[in-house]
Protein backbone atom coordinates (compact mmCIF):
# COMPACT_ATOMS: atom_id res chain seq x y z
CA UNK A 1 0.00 0.00 0.00
CA UNK A 2 1.33 3.41 -1.02
CA UNK A 3 1.93 6.14 1.83
CA UNK A 4 -1.14 7.34 2.98
CA UNK A 5 -2.21 10.53 5.05
CA UNK A 6 -4.91 9.39 7.81
CA UNK A 7 -6.99 11.61 9.02
CA UNK A 8 -8.92 11.58 12.97
CA UNK A 9 -11.46 9.14 13.11
CA UNK A 10 -10.89 7.71 9.29
CA UNK A 11 -12.02 4.33 9.68
CA UNK A 12 -10.11 1.20 7.63
CA UNK A 13 -11.76 -1.27 5.03
CA UNK A 14 -10.36 -4.88 5.79
CA UNK A 15 -8.71 -4.52 2.49
CA UNK A 16 -6.76 -1.43 3.80
CA UNK A 17 -5.90 -2.92 6.73
CA UNK A 18 -4.47 -6.63 4.84
CA UNK A 19 -2.69 -4.29 2.54
CA UNK A 20 -1.33 -2.07 5.56
CA UNK A 21 0.09 -5.57 7.25
CA UNK A 22 1.66 -6.75 4.24
CA UNK A 23 3.60 -3.77 4.17
CA UNK A 24 4.51 -3.70 7.07
CA UNK A 25 6.02 -7.22 6.80
CA UNK A 26 8.19 -6.06 4.28
CA UNK A 27 6.21 -7.47 1.15
CA UNK A 28 3.66 -5.53 -0.77
CA UNK A 29 1.64 -5.60 -4.07
CA UNK A 30 3.92 -4.96 -7.08
CA UNK A 31 2.65 -4.57 -10.76
CA UNK A 32 5.80 -5.77 -12.38
CA UNK A 33 7.17 -2.76 -14.78
CA UNK A 34 7.97 -4.50 -18.39
CA UNK A 35 10.39 -1.50 -18.95
CA UNK A 36 12.65 1.55 -18.23
CA UNK A 37 10.63 3.09 -15.13
CA UNK A 38 10.63 6.84 -13.46
CA UNK A 39 9.48 6.34 -9.75
CA UNK A 40 6.28 8.62 -8.62
CA UNK A 41 5.47 9.59 -5.43
CA UNK A 42 2.92 6.95 -4.96
CA UNK A 43 5.63 4.38 -5.07
CA UNK A 44 6.89 5.63 -1.43
CA UNK A 45 6.32 2.30 1.03
CA UNK A 46 5.38 -0.06 -2.13
CA UNK A 47 7.46 -2.33 -3.91
CA UNK A 48 8.39 -1.82 -7.95
CA UNK A 49 8.83 -5.06 -9.23
CA UNK A 50 10.89 -4.95 -12.48
CA UNK A 51 10.67 -7.61 -15.34
CA UNK A 52 12.17 -7.32 -18.33
CA UNK A 53 14.65 -9.52 -20.40
CA UNK A 54 16.52 -5.92 -21.87
CA UNK A 55 18.43 -4.14 -19.69
CA UNK A 56 16.50 -1.37 -17.73
CA UNK A 57 16.85 1.66 -15.21
CA UNK A 58 14.49 3.03 -12.80
CA UNK A 59 14.98 6.66 -12.47
CA UNK A 60 15.23 8.93 -9.11
CA UNK A 61 14.11 12.17 -8.98
CA UNK A 62 13.77 15.47 -6.36
CA UNK A 63 10.88 16.41 -4.45
CA UNK A 64 8.61 13.34 -4.77
CA UNK A 65 9.29 11.57 -1.56
CA UNK A 66 9.99 12.60 2.12
CA UNK A 67 12.89 12.22 4.60
CA UNK A 68 12.54 8.29 5.90
CA UNK A 69 10.02 7.44 3.11
CA UNK A 70 11.66 4.03 1.98
CA UNK A 71 10.76 2.39 -1.74
CA UNK A 72 11.57 -1.79 -2.21
CA UNK A 73 13.14 -2.66 -5.83
CA UNK A 74 13.32 -5.96 -7.05
CA UNK A 75 14.49 -7.48 -10.62
CA UNK A 76 13.01 -10.58 -11.50
CA UNK A 77 13.67 -10.33 -15.04
CA UNK A 78 16.86 -11.56 -17.11
CA UNK A 79 18.03 -7.84 -18.02
CA UNK A 80 20.08 -5.69 -15.51
CA UNK A 81 18.12 -3.00 -13.64
CA UNK A 82 20.50 0.19 -12.61
CA UNK A 83 18.65 2.36 -10.01
CA UNK A 84 19.57 5.81 -11.49
CA UNK A 85 20.09 9.22 -9.83
CA UNK A 86 17.87 11.72 -12.41
CA UNK A 87 17.57 14.56 -10.27
CA UNK A 88 18.17 13.16 -7.04
CA UNK A 89 21.29 12.25 -5.19
CA UNK A 90 21.51 8.42 -4.82
CA UNK A 91 24.57 6.76 -3.00
CA UNK A 92 25.03 3.27 -2.17
CA UNK A 93 28.27 0.98 -0.54
CA UNK A 94 27.27 -1.84 -3.52
CA UNK A 95 26.13 -1.74 -6.70
CA UNK A 96 22.97 0.48 -8.46
CA UNK A 97 22.62 -2.68 -10.81
CA UNK A 98 20.12 -5.15 -10.31
CA UNK A 99 21.25 -8.81 -11.78
CA UNK A 100 18.20 -10.74 -11.92
CA UNK A 101 16.82 -12.00 -8.47
CA UNK A 102 18.43 -9.06 -6.64
CA UNK A 103 16.93 -6.57 -5.01
CA UNK A 104 17.20 -3.83 -2.43
CA UNK A 105 15.85 -1.15 -0.47
CA UNK A 106 15.93 2.92 -1.26
CA UNK A 107 15.67 4.99 1.66
CA UNK A 108 15.39 8.66 1.64
CA UNK A 109 17.24 10.94 3.68
CA UNK A 110 15.73 14.24 2.05
CA UNK A 111 13.78 14.73 -0.48
CA UNK A 112 16.70 14.96 -2.87
CA UNK A 113 19.20 12.53 -1.47
CA UNK A 114 18.38 8.69 -1.18
CA UNK A 115 20.79 5.49 -0.29
CA UNK A 116 20.18 1.92 -2.01
CA UNK A 117 20.57 -1.04 0.67
CA UNK A 118 21.30 -4.24 -1.54
CA UNK A 119 19.37 -6.81 0.10
CA UNK A 120 18.59 -10.64 -0.03
CA UNK A 121 19.81 -11.72 -3.44
CA UNK A 122 22.42 -9.50 -3.72
CA UNK A 123 25.81 -11.50 -5.94
CA UNK A 124 27.94 -13.26 -3.32
CA UNK A 125 30.84 -11.61 -2.66
CA UNK A 126 32.44 -15.11 -2.98
CA UNK A 127 32.14 -14.62 -6.56
CA UNK A 128 29.32 -14.48 -8.70
CA UNK A 129 28.97 -13.57 -12.74
CA UNK A 130 26.92 -11.00 -13.55
CA UNK A 131 25.28 -10.41 -17.45
CA UNK A 132 26.42 -6.72 -18.15
CA UNK A 133 24.94 -6.17 -21.76
CA UNK A 134 23.43 -8.97 -24.85
CA UNK A 135 24.39 -6.85 -27.76
CA UNK A 136 23.79 -7.35 -31.64
CA UNK A 137 26.85 -6.97 -33.70
CA UNK A 138 26.06 -4.56 -36.64
CA UNK A 139 27.11 -1.92 -38.79
CA UNK A 140 31.05 -0.93 -38.67
CA UNK A 141 31.66 -1.04 -35.39
CA UNK A 142 29.86 -2.08 -31.76
CA UNK A 143 30.91 0.10 -28.36
CA UNK A 144 30.41 -1.50 -25.10
CA UNK A 145 30.73 1.80 -23.19
CA UNK A 146 30.19 2.49 -18.79
CA UNK A 147 31.35 -0.77 -18.11
CA UNK A 148 30.76 -1.28 -14.12
CA UNK A 149 34.24 -0.59 -12.65
CA UNK A 150 32.35 -3.08 -9.16
CA UNK A 151 33.97 -6.58 -10.82
CA UNK A 152 36.91 -8.21 -10.60
CA UNK A 153 37.20 -9.33 -14.10
CA UNK A 154 35.31 -9.01 -17.55
CA UNK A 155 33.77 -12.09 -19.39
CA UNK A 156 33.38 -11.49 -23.00
CA UNK A 157 30.80 -14.14 -24.54
CA UNK A 158 30.95 -14.52 -28.65
CA UNK A 159 28.49 -16.04 -30.71
CA UNK A 160 28.69 -16.62 -34.76
CA UNK A 161 30.24 -13.88 -35.72
CA UNK A 162 29.64 -13.39 -39.25
CA UNK A 163 31.44 -10.23 -41.48
CA UNK A 164 30.37 -8.89 -44.42
CA UNK A 165 34.12 -9.46 -46.14
CA UNK A 166 35.36 -12.78 -46.25
CA UNK A 167 38.47 -13.28 -44.13
CA UNK A 168 38.17 -10.22 -41.44
CA UNK A 169 39.33 -11.06 -38.39
CA UNK A 170 36.88 -9.64 -35.41
CA UNK A 171 38.98 -6.76 -33.38
CA UNK A 172 38.53 -5.60 -30.28
CA UNK A 173 39.74 -2.24 -28.94
CA UNK A 174 40.41 -1.04 -25.40
CA UNK A 175 38.99 2.66 -24.18
CA UNK A 176 39.03 3.62 -28.54
CA UNK A 177 42.68 3.29 -28.10
CA UNK A 178 43.51 2.38 -31.93
CA UNK A 179 47.28 3.25 -31.62
CA UNK A 180 50.02 0.74 -32.02
CA UNK A 181 49.71 -0.19 -28.12
CA UNK A 182 48.61 -3.96 -28.63
CA UNK A 183 50.78 -7.36 -28.42
CA UNK A 184 49.66 -10.79 -29.30
CA UNK A 185 51.38 -14.19 -28.73
CA UNK A 186 49.75 -17.35 -28.88
CA UNK A 187 48.98 -18.97 -25.49
CA UNK A 188 52.11 -20.93 -25.08
CA UNK A 189 53.91 -17.53 -25.09
CA UNK A 190 56.48 -16.46 -27.77
CA UNK A 191 59.92 -17.44 -24.76
CA UNK A 192 62.48 -14.77 -24.13
CA UNK A 193 63.23 -12.09 -26.45
CA UNK A 194 62.25 -8.77 -27.02
CA UNK A 195 59.31 -8.18 -28.07
CA UNK A 196 57.48 -5.14 -29.62
CA UNK A 197 53.56 -3.70 -29.10
CA UNK A 198 53.07 -4.03 -32.98
CA UNK A 199 49.36 -4.09 -33.67
CA UNK A 200 46.76 -2.00 -33.09
CA UNK A 201 43.94 -3.68 -31.81
CA UNK A 202 43.35 -7.63 -30.26
CA UNK A 203 42.59 -10.61 -31.82
CA UNK A 204 39.43 -12.06 -31.60
CA UNK A 205 39.19 -14.51 -34.54
CA UNK A 206 41.24 -15.51 -37.55
CA UNK A 207 40.19 -14.63 -40.95
CA UNK A 208 36.18 -15.54 -41.13
CA UNK A 209 33.70 -17.06 -43.83
CA UNK A 210 31.21 -14.62 -44.63
CA UNK A 211 28.18 -16.43 -45.54
CA UNK A 212 28.77 -19.72 -42.68
CA UNK A 213 29.20 -19.22 -38.95
CA UNK A 214 29.09 -21.37 -36.31
CA UNK A 215 31.80 -19.33 -34.34
CA UNK A 216 31.94 -19.73 -30.97
CA UNK A 217 34.44 -18.39 -27.87
CA UNK A 218 34.89 -16.14 -25.58
CA UNK A 219 37.73 -13.71 -23.95
CA UNK A 220 38.72 -12.59 -20.16
CA UNK A 221 39.98 -8.89 -19.04
CA UNK A 222 41.54 -9.86 -16.08
CA UNK A 223 41.62 -6.89 -13.36
CA UNK A 224 40.30 -4.48 -15.52
CA UNK A 225 39.56 -1.61 -12.97
CA UNK A 226 43.46 -1.13 -11.83
CA UNK A 227 45.08 1.73 -13.28
CA UNK A 228 48.67 0.50 -12.73
CA UNK A 229 49.26 -2.41 -15.18
CA UNK A 230 48.79 -3.30 -18.70
CA UNK A 231 46.08 -4.38 -19.68
CA UNK A 232 45.99 -8.30 -20.36
CA UNK A 233 43.19 -10.63 -22.56
CA UNK A 234 43.05 -14.21 -22.95
CA UNK A 235 41.13 -15.57 -25.54
CA UNK A 236 40.17 -18.56 -27.20
CA UNK A 237 37.95 -18.74 -30.33
CA UNK A 238 36.76 -21.06 -33.16
CA UNK A 239 35.62 -19.41 -36.36
CA UNK A 240 34.79 -21.26 -39.91
CA UNK A 241 37.54 -20.76 -42.13
CA UNK A 242 37.16 -18.07 -44.62
CA UNK A 243 37.96 -20.10 -47.49
CA UNK A 244 36.07 -23.15 -47.10
CA UNK A 245 33.42 -22.97 -44.62
CA UNK A 246 33.77 -26.73 -43.10
CA UNK A 247 36.98 -26.47 -41.67
CA UNK A 248 37.78 -24.43 -38.82
CA UNK A 249 40.02 -21.46 -37.27
CA UNK A 250 41.62 -21.62 -33.97
CA UNK A 251 42.88 -18.23 -32.05
CA UNK A 252 44.02 -19.06 -28.73
CA UNK A 253 45.97 -15.76 -28.16
CA UNK A 254 47.28 -13.87 -25.10
CA UNK A 255 46.91 -10.16 -25.75
CA UNK A 256 48.06 -7.26 -23.99
CA UNK A 257 47.61 -3.33 -24.40
CA UNK A 258 50.48 -1.17 -22.63
CA UNK A 259 48.29 1.55 -20.93
CA UNK A 260 47.41 1.23 -17.36
CA UNK A 261 43.80 2.88 -17.44
CA UNK A 262 40.91 0.95 -16.47
CA UNK A 263 38.90 -0.88 -18.81
CA UNK A 264 35.75 1.16 -19.35
CA UNK A 265 34.72 0.42 -22.84
CA UNK A 266 35.27 -2.15 -25.90
CA UNK A 267 35.01 -1.81 -29.33
CA UNK A 268 34.63 -4.64 -31.86
CA UNK A 269 35.04 -4.26 -35.42
CA UNK A 270 35.85 -6.37 -38.31
CA UNK A 271 39.20 -5.78 -39.76
CA UNK A 272 37.35 -5.05 -42.84
CA UNK A 273 34.08 -3.93 -44.19
CA UNK A 274 30.55 -4.46 -42.03
CA UNK A 275 29.35 -6.62 -39.68
CA UNK A 276 26.75 -9.67 -41.23
CA UNK A 277 25.40 -10.27 -37.53
CA UNK A 278 26.74 -12.03 -34.29
CA UNK A 279 25.84 -11.83 -30.78
CA UNK A 280 28.59 -10.66 -27.83
CA UNK A 281 27.37 -10.95 -24.43
CA UNK A 282 29.37 -9.03 -21.84
CA UNK A 283 29.60 -10.19 -17.80
CA UNK A 284 31.26 -8.71 -15.01
CA UNK A 285 32.99 -11.34 -12.41
CA UNK A 286 33.97 -11.41 -9.43
CA UNK B 1 28.43 7.05 -57.21
CA UNK B 2 28.21 7.87 -53.41
CA UNK B 3 30.24 5.93 -50.68
CA UNK B 4 27.58 4.87 -47.46
CA UNK B 5 28.91 6.27 -43.94
CA UNK B 6 29.68 3.36 -42.19
CA UNK B 7 27.47 3.11 -39.27
CA UNK B 8 28.95 2.47 -35.43
CA UNK B 9 26.43 1.26 -32.91
CA UNK B 10 27.28 2.41 -29.24
CA UNK B 11 25.90 0.40 -25.97
CA UNK B 12 25.78 1.84 -22.81
CA UNK B 13 26.44 -1.06 -19.87
CA UNK B 14 24.72 0.81 -17.19
CA UNK B 15 21.50 1.85 -18.82
CA UNK B 16 21.28 -0.39 -21.62
CA UNK B 17 21.16 2.40 -24.01
CA UNK B 18 22.08 1.92 -27.73
CA UNK B 19 22.91 4.22 -29.99
CA UNK B 20 23.21 3.93 -34.20
CA UNK B 21 25.07 6.65 -36.03
CA UNK B 22 27.29 7.47 -38.76
CA UNK B 23 30.64 6.79 -37.84
CA UNK B 24 33.19 10.54 -37.84
CA UNK B 25 35.78 10.92 -40.08
CA UNK B 26 38.01 10.38 -37.41
CA UNK B 27 36.50 6.85 -36.30
CA UNK B 28 36.88 6.26 -40.14
CA UNK B 29 40.03 6.74 -40.14
CA UNK B 30 40.37 4.89 -37.04
CA UNK B 31 38.43 1.81 -39.06
CA UNK B 32 40.97 2.43 -42.26
CA UNK B 33 44.05 1.94 -39.62
CA UNK B 34 42.81 -1.02 -37.94
CA UNK B 35 42.23 -2.93 -41.87
CA UNK B 36 45.66 -1.26 -42.51
CA UNK B 37 47.49 -3.36 -39.80
CA UNK B 38 45.44 -6.57 -40.36
CA UNK B 39 46.81 -6.63 -43.84
CA UNK B 40 50.03 -6.04 -42.25
CA UNK B 41 49.81 -8.93 -40.29
CA UNK B 42 48.11 -10.90 -42.71
CA UNK B 43 51.15 -10.16 -45.09
CA UNK B 44 53.35 -11.16 -42.34
CA UNK B 45 51.83 -14.37 -40.98
CA UNK B 46 51.59 -15.19 -45.18
CA UNK B 47 55.23 -14.71 -45.87
CA UNK B 48 56.35 -17.06 -42.16
CA UNK B 49 53.92 -19.34 -44.52
CA UNK B 50 55.96 -19.04 -46.98
CA UNK B 51 59.55 -19.15 -45.50
CA UNK B 52 58.40 -22.22 -44.07
CA UNK B 53 57.39 -24.04 -46.85
CA UNK B 54 60.58 -23.27 -48.22
CA UNK B 55 62.41 -24.88 -45.30
CA UNK B 56 60.90 -27.89 -45.44
CA UNK B 57 61.54 -28.52 -48.80
CA UNK B 58 65.36 -27.94 -48.35
CA UNK B 59 64.91 -29.94 -45.89
CA UNK B 60 63.02 -32.55 -47.65
CA UNK B 61 60.46 -33.22 -45.14
CA UNK B 62 56.80 -32.59 -44.52
CA UNK B 63 55.04 -30.23 -42.10
CA UNK B 64 54.05 -33.63 -39.63
CA UNK B 65 57.42 -34.86 -39.81
CA UNK B 66 59.02 -31.47 -38.87
CA UNK B 67 55.97 -31.43 -36.09
CA UNK B 68 57.17 -35.01 -34.93
CA UNK B 69 60.87 -33.62 -34.71
CA UNK B 70 59.82 -31.12 -32.41
CA UNK B 71 57.28 -33.06 -29.87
Amino acid sequence: MAKQTFTTGQVLTAAQMTSLQQTAMGGGSATAKTASYVLVAADAGTSVLMNSASSTTITVNTALFAAGDTVYIQNLGAGVSTITAGTATVNTSASLALAQYEGGQLYFNSTSDAIFIKGAGAAAASGGMTLLSTTTLTGASVTLSSISQSYKQLYLVFKNYLPATSGSYLTLNINSDTGTRYYAGDVYGQGAGTYTFNRTFFYMTSGAHNTVTQMTGFATFYDYTNTTTWKMATVSTFNNDATTSTSLRQNLMTEVFNQTGAITSLTLQPSSGNFTSGTILLYGVN
Amino acid sequence: MTKSIPQVKIVNCETGQEIVRDATAQEIAQMDAIAANAQEAQAEAEAKATAKATLLTRLGITAEEAALLLS
